[in-house]
């Protein structure tokens, strides 16, 4: 049996702790850190907005073209058939996660994650519309007049407008933003963009106007199991509690020591500032998202105190036990070997990639058929995908199979460059020459102007069952 | 302990949304929806059209799921009581 007051006393904790959410207000904070995350901001926004206006060799340079099955990448296309590069880029993803958390906590989540860039942003607005952090609790708390409803639609139009212009632009990646502009502008974008373009302002507005923190305590499967990657040895940020407790308020000039006080002055500072209403002062935990705000808050009132920056600062649990910070690690070794493993097999792969694909698909509708001299015919469509530039003229063949007819009804086929062209070619062979009822055998096709550009791809010869049985 | 409306929400729609676009993506790699059944029953369908309708069906599916997983792992005592019992 549960003993039921330690269960009501705990579940009324949780109510207060998280049923009724509180609206943070976080506020602004100016440093070094704060300066790094703007910087950080603007980079990914900037490659997020303008790389889908990029322009290579006539093609938008970055599109991930879903309609046409390719995806460019400057002057690399990457095919279906090229699966295997998309999970090893994952791989890659999650082992930069690994490894970045071993060594310095949420770096991602601080300064790289589209929430906290998308939410910084739209804090930026509604501080530039609502004013500072003061002034937008008291219009929070103030009735309902005609300013305030003023105030309130302009942030929510800005957001809204800035939200559809995201929206836009991510469509833009995976279908030409020119053409998506200009039937945007004559309002007949097809019904699918349309409704991405809305499906994802609308998430963006959600997530980064509304949900906020809310994204990173519940729906981020990352911030969940962090503390896996991250030990003793990790840099995160910490309050250092040796040095600030007891905390408590003082006249500025005081020596600490006399008052028996740490270098903590209670301010507050810290927790004001940080976007998901924790106090760090009490250690480290699973909702801070390691943006650093708190430190440079509070080396603000350590240098108004006069007192030695680093009261909160990026350090280890190590380092604040007195003792040494290990960086190389074994952890920290074997995520970068798996890193370094990954990424020179991609770089490697796509540098020896066959330019060639050729895919055999059988005739669905019929097994075989019976032509008019009493062969058996099979028919096989054959997908020929020239991933070069250059267009090229490829014959096809076939092997490991007797005396079996190959017809086509042209002499070589043309593939563009950059292309998959489909071919339907008939394979015939004598019954009476054929030992069993089903063959394996192969197809090639191999460019007319270069041997080296050669694929071969195993297909099936299907005749009667009495085939062979003679 | 009541968990927060947000937390319930996010906790179907969120883990089911990522799940189904994996699926799209892994599917829809290895098949051509011109390939499958698109040109014989939606003829207009476009691929983009069948991406999309893939992904909503996968996350139907995988949302159910959640869904149930949610719904299974309320504590047992709370299921099936008696009325006038519910007090603690
Ligand atoms: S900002 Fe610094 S001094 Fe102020 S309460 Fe926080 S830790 Fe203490
Ligand atoms: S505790 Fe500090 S680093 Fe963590 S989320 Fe809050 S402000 Fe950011």
């Amino acid at each position: 049996m549960a003993r039921p007051s330690d269960e009501t006393a705990s579940s009324d904790i949780e109510t207060q702790l998280y049923a009724k959410r509180q609206k943070i207000y976080p506020r602004e904070v100016h440093g070094l850190f704060a300066w790094l995350r703007t910087a950080a901001v603007l980079a990914l926004l900037g490659l997020f907005y303008i790389v889908p206006w990029l322009r290579w060799d006539g093609r938008q340079a970055v599109l991930f073209d879903l309609p046409g099955r390719k995806f460019y990448l400057f002057g690399l296309t990457i095919w279906p058939q090229d699966f295997i590069y998309l999970s090893a880029l994952l791989i890659i993803a999650a082992m930069s996660l690994f490894f970045f958390t071993a060594l310095a906590g949420r770096l991602w989540c601080g300064y790289a994650c589209p929430q906290t860039v998308w939410t910084e942003v739209f804090l930026w607005i509604e501080r530039k519309i609502e004013g500072s952090r003061s002034q937008q609790m008291k219009r929070d708390k103030a009735p309902l007049n005609a300013s305030k409803f003023a105030v309130k639609a302009t942030k929510h139009a800005v957001w809204i407008v800035f939200s559809l212009w995201t929206g836009f632009t991510f469509v833009g990646f995976f279908t030409p933003i020119l053409e998506l502009g200009a039937k945007l502008l004559t309002f007949s974008t097809g019904p699918w963009e349309t409704f991405w373009v809305l499906f994802y302002g609308f998430a963006t507005y959600g997530n980064a106007g509304w949900l906020r923190e809310q994204v990173c305590i519940y729906m981020c499967p990352y911030a969940r199991f962090q503390s896996a990657m991250v030990d003793s040895n990790t840099l995160v940020i910490s309050y250092d509690t040796a040095r600030g407790e007891p905390r408590g308020p003082r006249r500025r000039g005081l020596d600490p020591s006399e008052k028996g006080l740490g270098h903590c002055i209670d301010c507050s500072i810290c927790v004001q500032v940080c976007p998901t209403g924790i106090d760090i002062r009490d250690g480290l935990q699973y909702q801070c998202i390691g943006c650093a705000a708190c430190i440079d808050g509070c080396d603000d009132v350590m240098q108004k105190m006069n007192y030695p920056k680093g009261l909160i600062r990026y350090t280890t649990q190590n380092a604040l036990a007195g003792g040494e910070t290990k960086i190389l690690r074994p952890r920290v070794i074997i995520y970068a070997a798996i890193l370094l493993v990954a990424l020179s097999a991609v770089f490697y792969g796509l540098l020896t990639r066959d330019p060639i694909g050729l895919d055999v698909i059988r005739d669905r509708n019929a097994l075989y058929r019976e032509t008019s001299d009493g062969w058996i015919e099979n028919v096989y469509t054959l997908k020929i995908l020239n991933m070069e530039e250059i267009p090229r003229v490829f014959d096809v063949d076939i092997a490991g199979i007797e005396d079996a007819r190959l017809v086509e009804d042209e002499d070589g086929v043309v593939v563009g460059g950059g292309e998959v062209v489909s071919y339907v070619v008939r394979v015939q062979v004598d019954p009476d020459e054929m030992s069993r009822q089903s063959t394996d055998f192969e197809f090639s096709v191999k460019a007319r102007d270069d041997d080296s550009r050669v694929a071969v791809e195993s297909a099936r010869f299907v005749g009667p069952r009495w085939m062979g049985e003679s | 302990m009541p968990t927060p409306l947000t937390q319930r929400i996010t906790a179907v729609l969120w883990p089911s949304f990522l799940m189904a676009g994996l699926a799209t993506v892994v599917f829809f790699a290895v098949f051509d929806p011109y390939d499958l059944v698109a040109p014989t029953w939606f003829p207009n369908l476009s691929r983009l059209g069948a991406y999309s309708i893939g992904f909503f069906l996968f996350w139907l599916l995988t949302a159910s799921s959640c869904l149930l997983t949610c719904y299974f792992q309320r504590p047992v005592n709370r299921v099936n009581r008696l009325p006038g019992r519910d007090k603690e």
